[in-house]
């Protein structure tokens, strides 16, 4: 029942020999030792704190078997940065204080880093739909949505210089 | 205005935790493993209330990777049950005697019954399956008014009744007075022009946090039990484990790890699980590791509030208050809850119910009762939640009743002459309502709003405005705080500088995000005029720092940053003796200031030397130090409050409600807070605006809900549902006309816990006020969109026929 | 919390191997697409699969086709290429409104229109859209024979679908359109985005004057599956986008015999409560889109 897969996560391939019903987001803490994706539900996926991106799209990593990803490529919290250099959305929750127990925060930062990626044109309103995959239970989201904001008001401004 | 200090306190400093928490390099409990570790998952029962006739575990044990499968049978002679001195020593009411697995019989959908330890979570939870249990039903016991009658089924069988506590709070009066001053409350009431007679009744929600709990224990023969868990309060813990293991105290460390993901309440009490994991660490010489699932969280811990209300409020002619009666139950669960017992929130909420009135005669009666639920917890707001609700809501609608704005009747009886103390006993020592609340009502121009509610109306659109208030008394002093949950409130630091200058402040307590170590290198910066960058912070250990009562009621704020300023002071006369003593000079410390990394004598700035070379000189070149001095820099304080730290909020909620759908959305929510001296406001901002959502969020998606077997429904994030960013608003946030707090050397007030509570009076008084014209009164929590259709729907037909 | 122990997991890329992979694996194997349901269902355990066979590697049933007479959906189309779908915005518009609404970006990002229909969920909002649209079902069997069903024949009580053991659902072909249609739909949840309470779903076609011509109203959320408001449907033929009054009585009497149930949620009168509200919404913006008014 047992079965080898490779799977690429912030540019490294980890080769292992997992059981079938490995979640994806044990393989991540556990298998990568990667662990700055967290856990919040049982079964249901409801609370967003394990999404991870999955060829470039945010997934919960909960909601998927680690087999499944054989082949393919992650980009988990600990990949947002380059080197010391933080991304953009990293500064900005900072700056906004969007966290505080921080455990929602992983995942609300690949789901940010998703929407601002891939919507040009984002208000509060689609960044408050975008992100309703991700629970907080301590900052009240409107920092949250300020940070991804922030950061995606930046970018409608450099494309336009 | 004064001048910000870099880093100092009043800066907007960006929090120092954040960065290895952004790049994933948080240290959360599950990211902890030891070498070795085994895993343990619990079988819980599927019943309410039952006989365990037998447990069969043998095919389990028999399954790869199980190495125990323990039940309540096999610890009883092993460990001791609690209660034990150290949760609830001081408490008033009764305790039921437990061990972490069930003996005998359980009490409530999912209080656990077996446990399995196994080489993996995912072989654990295969062997879980493989236990099988019989059992007896016995009658589920679920209302609380039903099972305090005589002739109910008992929840524990060795008492006579169900009741678990029950209070008059009668403060000092002796039997005689009190009985006097109730009769004295009914007279006033019977007398009065305006009384409001109202039953409110608030539901079981609470703040279960993201991260769900967890408990990792090593055994070493020497060293005993090292256990990290998911805990507000390291060192309760420890005692309480040193008690059920029968370990003397230095055998047991605690370690709460650095980052936790929220607590809220839910990971201050002694919980069954943690104990267990220790003795099995103990008992199996293996590292054991128990990793909380969401259902479990869901099912045996974090479940507050839920209680009832019966009051009587009552005014003069001149809208004065004359007098309040309240009886008061609440629904404890089975009290199974070390620290807490499931009623020492209500109790508090009982003596706290005054709120911030003149209110000289008040006849409050609280009676608790055992059921067969998961036992009530604490949550943020400690049982005030549900008073304030029931207050605030009955002080609307009394308001309605002389014919006066809302508004106006609260500034008419505000407490105004401080110290003040309650009928309840309890004391008030500083604030200003008025002021406070003031700012509020200029913030929303009631007149204004009145002229559009009209306008609205006249449109068919129902909008409305409420009002509500709450004075947190929290950071108290260490008697009531002994007497509220069994230890001193006192907080105590350890201050150390390092031959760099750098410094490290260690204290006892298990924060979960309110910005500590960023709060507090804030306090050293500005007492010490060093960068906040060269303060670290360290917590939770309970080897590496002294007795603390831990992250609750607001005392980050209130007591742990007031002793960190002491330590600072003192610390800062030595450095002073030693540059006096260096210069040859005789100088007193107000002679020195403290700024930029250097400490300059004020009557010549050329003698100026900086922090970092007086820490060298005073750790490393330790001679030829003033007389009675020693080398070394590091200080501890201790802070005790002599008198309860009070803030005080003031809400105003705008809603408008669908008649089509019933649904309530909320326009506009503004608070108004007295947080004394803000430190940090990104924080204390932080705070309100996450406290105000959750509070929103208990109003109207969150409920525990139990069937009529006792089946708890709602044990998935699916089903407890908690707001999503669509569903909340952005909370506007006014501090700025607080006051300093006398009581504490900073000024600080905690302003964490007390800021929930003002929300479910400020929604029920906006709802209520959108549609009084049809005679609607929210009196019931959760406020869902169907019900209140349906109440509206009545409404607006019968309007039609009239 | 974890899955039971899994034997076998085979990720084909073309149907005939996936067939052929489900017929060696026998009893307890499962398709898997996007997981969204199945994966709660295996981490709690009510499925035990012994074998799964994971479709995301089968390029034909991805994707939305024009094909010459109508348009293809492939079984795999995940929720967010529906939304974004540009082929999809004319009559068609309803499967943007239900696959915008689904869950949340990151279940969008992983669940498919034929694993919504295939698993029926009680309160799934696929279902119901199909149904409003009367979209077609092409399935390949364990033989490798395929053959074409009707969305109605196809969906049975939650939780339950025509589909025989092992058949693979392999395209969602919607219908031909001559003259002019629109369609839309609505959920009504406690939380945004959640699972609905109830969804109401409308395609109508009109005629040369703007007057419906022809009607499929359809809830979702109810205890006997997603169904057909026929009378609605009949009720509101004849009538026209400005006849408010005619949309509000055709919902309003149908709603009436609606079987509505009663839970923690909502009530059975609230269900009909909210089919009639959001009915109203649904078939009036189904009209617009006929009409060609943006919104
Ligand atoms: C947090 C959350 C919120 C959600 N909210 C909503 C919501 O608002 N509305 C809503 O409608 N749904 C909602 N869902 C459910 C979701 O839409 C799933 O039902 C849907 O994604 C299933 O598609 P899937 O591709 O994920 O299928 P899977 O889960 O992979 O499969 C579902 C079933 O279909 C079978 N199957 C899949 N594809 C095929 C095929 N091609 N041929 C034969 N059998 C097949 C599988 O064997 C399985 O039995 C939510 C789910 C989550 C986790
Ligand atoms: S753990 Fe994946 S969504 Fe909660
Ligand atoms: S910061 Fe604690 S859950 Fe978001």
């Amino acid at each position: 029942m047992n079965t080898s897969v490779s799977i690429t996560i912030n540019g490294i391939a980890y080769e292992r020999s997992i059981p079938i019903r490995m979640l994806l987001v044990d393989f991540i803490r556990y298998e990568a030792g990667l662990t700055g994706t967290h856990v919040g539900c049982t079964f249901e996926g409801a609370c967003g704190a394990c999404t991870v991106h999955l060829d470039g799209d945010a997934i919960k990593s909960c909601l998927v078997l680690a087999v499944q990803c054989d082949g393919r490529w992650i980009t988990t919290v600990e990949g947002l940065a380059e080197g010391s250099e933080l991304h953009p959305l990293q500064i900005a929750f900072n700056e906004h204080h969007a966290l505080q127990c921080g455990y929602c925060t992983s995942g609300l930062l690949m789901t940010g880093v998703d929407l601002i990626e891939k919507d040009s044109e984002l208000n509060e309103e689609k960044v408050r739909h975008g992100i309703t995959g991700n629970l907080c239970r301590c900052a009240g989201y409107s920092n949250i949505v300020d940070a991804i904001l922030s950061v995606a008001r930046a970018r409608t401004h450099e494309e336009e210089v | 205005m004064k001048e910000l200090h870099a880093g100092g306190i009043g800066a907007r400093l960006p929090r120092k935790e954040d960065i290895p928490i952004l790049r994933g390099e948080g240290r959360y409990f599950a990211d902890i493993s030891i070498a070795g570790q085994l895993h343990v998952m619990f079988l819980r029962s599927p019943h309410a209330h039952a006989r365990i006739l037998s447990i069969d575990v043998s095919a389990a044990e028999e399954l790869p990777g199980v190495v125990a499968v323990i039940t309540g049978e096999m610890i009883r002679n092993e460990m001791l049950p609690l209660p034990q001195p150290s949760v609830g020593g001081g408490l008033p009411g009764r305790k039921p005697k437990f061990w972490p697995l069930a003996v005998e019989k359980v009490k409530f959908h999912g209080e656990p019954v077996a446990a399995v330890v196994a080489e993996t979570p995912y072989l654990a939870e295969d062997a879980l399956e493989a236990i099988f249990v019989e059992y007896e039903p016995l009658p589920y016991v679920g209302d609380m008014e039903a099972a305090l009658d005589p002739s109910s089924p008992r929840v524990h069988e060795d008492w006579n009744d169900n009741e678990i506590f029950k209070s008059n709070f009668r403060a000092t009066r002796s039997a005689d007075e009190h009985a006097a001053h109730i009769e004295e409350a009914k007279r006033r009431i019977a007398e009065a022009p305006f009384v409001v007679r109202q039953r409110f009744r608030t539901h079981r929600c609470g703040i279960t946090a993201l991260e769900p709990r967890g408990a990792l224990a090593v055994w070493d023969a020497t060293e005993g039990i090292t256990a990290w868990m998911t805990t507000q309060r390291p060192h309760l813990q420890r005692l309480s484990l040193a008690e059920v293991l029968k370990l003397p105290q230095a055998k047991v460390r605690v370690i709460a790890p650095r980052d936790q993901g929220g607590g809220f309440g839910m990971k201050g009490s002694v919980y069954r699980e943690p104990l267990l994991v220790a003795y099995l660490a103990r008992h199996l010489r293996r590292p054991v590791r128990w990793l909380e699932t969401r259902e479990e969280n869901l099912m045996a811990a974090g479940q507050g509030r839920d209680q009832i209300h019966d009051i009587e409020l009552a005014a003069d002619a001149n809208g004065r208050l004359v007098a309040l009666r309240d009886k008061i139950q609440t629904d404890a669960g089975d009290g199974c809850l070390g620290g807490t017992w499931g009623y020492a929130m209500p109790m508090v909420g009982g003596m706290r119910l005054p709120n911030a009135y003149i209110l000289p005669f008040c006849d409050i009666q609280l009676r608790v009762a055992v059921t067969n639920k998961a036992s009530l917890c604490p949550a943020r707001g400690f049982g005030i939640f549900a008073p304030r609700f029931a207050l605030e809501r009955a002080l609307d609608m009394l308001a309605r009743k002389i014919g006066v704005e809302p508004a106006e009747l609260l500034r008419k009886n505000f407490i105004t002459t401080f110290p003040a103390r309650l009928s309840t006993g309890l004391g008030y020592s500083s604030g200003d309502f008025v002021k406070t609340f003031d700012r509020l009502v200029e913030l929303v121009d009631i007149p204004e709003f009145r002229r559009r509610q009209k306008e609205a109306l006249s449109l068919g659109r129902y909008i409305g405005l409420g009002i509500s208030t709450g004075v947190e008394v929290s950071g108290v002093d260490n008697l009531s705080y002994l007497t509220a949950t069994g230890g001193p409130s006192y907080a105590t630091v350890d201050l150390r500088v390092d031959s760099e200058g750098h410094v490290t402040v260690a204290y006892g307590d298990g924060p979960t995000g309110q910005g500590s170590q960023t709060t507090i290198a804030q306090v050293v910066a500005e007492e010490l005029g060093i960068d906040p960058q060269n303060v670290t912070v360290l917590s939770g250990d309970t080897l590496t720092t002294t007795y603390s009562p831990g992250t609750v009621s607001g005392r980050g704020a209130s007591m742990v940053l007031p002793a960190v300023a002491l330590a600072c002071r003192d610390l800062k006369k030595k450095i002073v003796r030693v540059v006096a003593n260096d210069a040859s000079m005789v100088a007193g410390d107000e002679e020195f200031s403290f700024a930029d990394g250097y400490i300059t004598y004020c009557g010549n700035s050329n003698l100026r030397r900086s922090f970092a070379e007086l820490a060298h000189r005073i750790v490393i070149g330790a001679v030829d130090l003033p007389p009675g001095d020693t080398g070394g820099l590091e200080q501890r304080a201790v802070f005790e409050a002599t008198r309860g730290n009070v803030c005080f909020s003031a809400h105003a909620a705008f809603v408008e409600v669908s008649p089509e759908t019933g649904r309530v959305k909320i326009t506009r929510y503004v608070t108004s807070d007295d947080a004394g001296v803000v430190i940090n406001p990104l924080i204390v901002e932080g705070q309100i605006q996450g406290g105000v959502i959750q509070g929103i969020s208990n109003f109207f998606f969150e409920e525990y809900v139990y069937n009529d077997e006792g089946q708890q429904m709602t044990s998935t994030l699916e089903s407890y549902k908690i707001a999503k960013a669509s569903d909340v608003p952005r909370i506007e946030i006014y501090h700025d006309a607080g006051t300093p707090n006398p009581t504490n050397p900073l000024g600080t007030r905690g302003i964490g816990e007390g800021c929930i509570a003002p929300v479910p009076g400020a929604l029920g008084n906006a709802i209520s006020d959108a549609l009084r014209p049809l005679g609607i009164e929210i009196t019931d929590l959760p406020v869902r969109p169907g019900p209140l259709f349906h109440r509206m729907d009545v409404a607006l037909r019968d309007d039609q026929q009239a | 919390m974890y899955p039971s122990p899994i034997e076998g997991y085979v990720a084909p890329t073309t149907v005939d191997e996936a067939v052929a992979a489900f017929a060696r694996w026998g009893e307890e194997t499962h398709y898997i697409a996007g997981g969204q349901s199945l994966m709660q269902a295996i981490k709690s355990r009510m499925v035990r699969p012994k074998c799964l066979v994971d479709l995301q590697k089968i390029d034909v049933i991805q994707g939305i086709h024009q094909e010459p007479a109508s348009i293809r959906i492939g079984a795999m189309t995940r929720y967010c290429d529906i939304a974004d779908s540009e082929l999809l915005e004319g009559p068609f518009a309803a499967l943007v409104d239900g696959a915008g609404h689904v869950g949340d970006r990151q279940v969008r990002h992983r669940g498919t229109i034929g694993g919504s229909l295939c698993w029926n969920y009680i309160s799934a909002c696929m279902p119901a859209v199909n149904l409003a649209i009367g979209s077609q079902l092409t399935l390949a069997s364990l033989s490798g024979q395929t053959r074409a069903i009707d969305i109605e024949d196809f969906l049975g009580a939650p939780l339950e679908t025509s589909r025989q053991e092992g058949e693979l659902l392999l395209s969602v072909e919607l219908p031909q359109i001559v003259g002019r249609a629109g369609s839309a739909y609505r959920k009504w949840s406690l939380m945004t985005d959640g699972l609905p309470v109830i969804g109401v779903g409308a395609f109508l076609q009109l005629d040369d004057v703007g007057s419906c011509s022809s009607a499929r109203i359809s809830v979702t959320g109810l205890e006997s599956g997603p169904i057909r408001v026929l009378t609605a449907e009949r009720a509101l033929i004849g009538v026209s986008h400005s006849n408010t009054k005619g949309i509000e009585e055709a919902l309003n009497d149908s709603s009436t015999s609606l079987d509505t149930h009663s839970d923690e949620e909502a009530d059975a009168e609230y269900r009909r409560v909210l089919f009639r509200h959001l009915g109203r919404d649904v078939v009036t913006r189904a009209f617009m889109r006929a009409l060609g008014n943006r919104e």
